[in-house]
């Protein structure tokens, strides 16, 4: 409870550092730099989901525990949810910089990717009616698509040709003002924080759906009857 | 010397209780039958047995003298007849035959075959594709498909569905040759097959 | 006919000459029933047709030839493969072979049998889609053994990645539409490689190394590696 007020406050603090405290950059036009403070920390918590989803995947398939598989789900879904945050923001950048809103920059095909594998994942949840061996397949995807991801740094060999500014806005290159710095590093605290606090409410609530189900009562009481007996 | 040991196996399903606390030991020359109402999960608790459906609590074990079988190679040890386990249809018999050895690692011996087929009855129609094959055929063929590796563990769903009183023989032949060294399962309601049985489980109590 | 005859030998060869029995087997049954390959090069033919009536050997420039043809044939490849791959996991499905398999044959063996299977399928795919594409579209390639190599690749890689989804959707409901999806984001990277591979190959330039090739090959081993990893746990319960 005290963590989503502090959370609340901190997020309103950020918001109007983003657009009073720091500075316009140079290069870009009008205000549009100021993107920095919502999209990247959105790319960058897209890419952390499906990063822990995945992992979350491999300790199910080991453990066969369903608290695993909850996190697993709850970071893909979370991660779908700040990936099309990142596409629409990322876009809306592109229209007011390159002049459309889109154009196959490596990023955004890259980000493409990760839609659809996410909307994939989605699918094949939906698809397996057996619970058990919908984690499991859903695990195996995941992993499978993991596995694919580092194929796109061969397959998109023209990084450097993007129009993605990287270059100019990097943080971890000196040359960034420093109060956008603060503030840029602020946001991602903040996202992260945001990330996290979404996370465990959403698998408490897979947690709470689950305890309505029958069988897990059921399965629940015999576990215990084997104890005490 | 084999043996089978269940513990404690339960099962459930999308919110509903088939079985629990199912517990038993077999050896070699025992014939244990699992009879209930329909739907009360005879053939669930076989798919278990078999490995094919994983229990909800408890576990399967299977044991070469005290040697554990792992689970993986459990496969090599049993035969299973079931009516939801079909033969290909595209092929003919012999040829299903050839085949299920050739997956299992078995050299195929067709003469052998031959031998199991004409047990069955079928060694005019053995080069027939089973498509064409009655229903009682087909159960025939399946016979033959879980005996062909001599598998020390049997498992019979409803054996003797679709046979006529000749088909029931063969079954109750089957059954009688394979008490003497080996292990058997049947799940059925058909009296003539579970009076085979030493002991049995009713699911529906 | 009594007990002992089981072979409890685990040697790598064993697991290929069980992998044969299923890949034959697979074979005699489409050979009879064409129940794979009439969707997939019924597909294949008419998207050709399609492409070639609509477009037809003229109306792409020289200069533009070598890309987007490249482009036309793979998306005529990929959406065949994606069209019908997964037949031979379904089939088992539906005709309610696939617990007896999973009760005779080993995870592994079933898996490269498949495999097998299914590069059999994409090989003669390919080599009625590939010839026929070139003389309707007019497709000149410069470098023909980089073009053979490209396709080869591919095809291999085609029949990695999407073989082990073929075998989750069998189990799936709603099957038809679920195996593209789902297969298409892990294929994208190759398809991408193999598009490269092919204008390179048509146009000749900066041919040396063949680096299109090597990343298709190696996609091809690591899906391999993974699905035999990964295979046994959606196979078994």
């Amino acid at each position: 409870m005290i963590i989503k007020v502090l959370l609340s406050i901190w997020m309103a603090v950020i918001i109007s550092a983003a657009f009073l405290y720091a500075g316009a950059a140079a290069g870009f036009p009008g205000q549009t730099s100021r993107i920095l403070f919502f999209h990247v920390p959105q790319a960058w918590i897209a890419t952390l989901s499906f990063l822990l989803s995945m992992i979350a995947s491999c300790i199910y398939l080991a453990r066969r525990s369903v608290k695993t598989d909850h996190l697993a789900l709850s970071a893909a879904e979370l991660g779908l949810l700040f990936c099309i945050l990142a596409t629409a923001t990322g876009s809306i950048f592109a229209r007011a910089t390159w002049g459309s809103f889109w154009n196959w920059d490596p990023r955004q095909t890259s980000i493409v990717i990760l839609l659809m594998i996410y909307g994939a994942y989605f699918a094949l949840r939906s698809a397996v009616p057996d619970p058990e061996k919908r984690r499991v397949f859903a695990a195996v995807y995941s992993i499978l698509a993991f596995v694919t991801v580092p194929f796109l740094v061969f397959v998109v060999p023209r990084i450097t040709a993007s129009l993605h500014p990287e270059n100019t806005m990097n943080p971890a290159k000196p040359g960034m003002d420093p109060k956008t710095l603060k503030v840029f590093l602020g946001s991602l605290l903040a996202y992260t924080g945001l990330f996290v606090w979404m996370l465990r409410l959403k698998i408490r609530l897979l947690r709470l759906e689950g305890r309505q189900e029958p069988e897990f009562v059921i399965s629940e009481k015999l576990k215990q009857e084997g104890e005490k007996g | 010397m084999y043996s089978l040991k269940l513990s404690n196996i339960c099962k459930h399903y999308t919110g509903t209780l088939l079985f629990k606390d199912i517990s038993f030991e077999l050896r070699p020359g025992e014939v244990l039958a699992i009879t209930g109402w329909n739907g009360s999960g005879k053939s669930t608790l076989l798919r278990i047995i078999a490995g094919l459906v994983r229990p909800s609590l408890g576990k399967v074990e299977m044991f070469m003298g005290d040697e554990p079988i792992p689970k993986e190679s459990r496969r090599k040890f049993l035969g299973m007849v079931a009516p939801a386990l079909a033969l290909y249809d595209e092929l003919t018999a012999l040829e299903n035959m050839d085949f299920f050895c050739k997956v299992r690692g078995i050299a195929y011996d067709r003469e052998s075959c031959l031998n199991m087929m004409e047990r069955v009855g079928l060694t005019e129609n053995a080069n027939k594709t089973c498509r064409n094959y009655s229903s009682g055929m087909k159960q025939r063929l399946k016979l033959v498909q879980a005996l062909l590796h001599s598998p020390p563990l049997l498992l019979l769903d409803e054996p003797g569905c679709n046979l006529d009183s000749n088909g029931m023989k063969i079954v109750e032949d089957i059954i009688l040759e394979h008490r003497q060294l080996g292990m058997t399962v049947i799940a059925s309601n058909e009296k003539r097959e579970v009076d085979y049985a030493e002991r049995a489980i009713n699911l529906s109590e | 006919m009594r007990s002992g005859r089981w072979i409890t030998q685990n040697e790598p060869l064993t697991y290929l000459n069980e992998a044969t029995a299923i890949w034959l087997r697979d074979l005699r049954g489409e050979f009879r029933t064409r129940y794979a390959v009439n969707s997939i090069l019924m597909f294949a033919v008419t998207t050709l047709v399609a492409v070639s009536f609509s477009i037809g050997s003229f109306r792409i420039g020289e200069a533009e030839k070598p890309f987007l043809c490249s482009v036309l044939l793979w998306i005529i490849l990929v959406f065949s493969a994606l069209s019908g791959l997964s037949r031979s996991f379904v089939k088992e499905e539906e005709a309610g072979t696939m617990d007896v398999l999973k009760l005779s044959a080993r995870p592994q063996a079933v898996f490269l049998g498949k495999l097998f299977f299914n590069l059999t399928l994409l090989g003669a795919l390919q080599l009625i889609i590939v010839p026929l594409f070139i003389l309707l579209m007019n497709y000149k390639i410069a470098s023909p053994g980089l073009f053979a190599a490209m396709i080869i690749s591919g095809g291999l890689g085609l029949g990695a990645g999407t073989t082990i989804v073929a075998a989750m959707i069998a189990q799936a409901s709603a099957r038809g539409a679920l195996f593209a999806v789902l297969s298409f984001p892990l294929l994208l990277p190759l398809m991408i490689t193999a598009i490269k591979g092919c204008e390179r190959a048509a146009d000749g330039m900066n041919t040396a190394g063949w680096p299109e090739v090597r990343i298709a090959v190696a996609y091809t081993v690591i899906m391999i590696i993974m699905s035999l990893f990964l295979f046994p746990l959606i196979w078994e319960e």
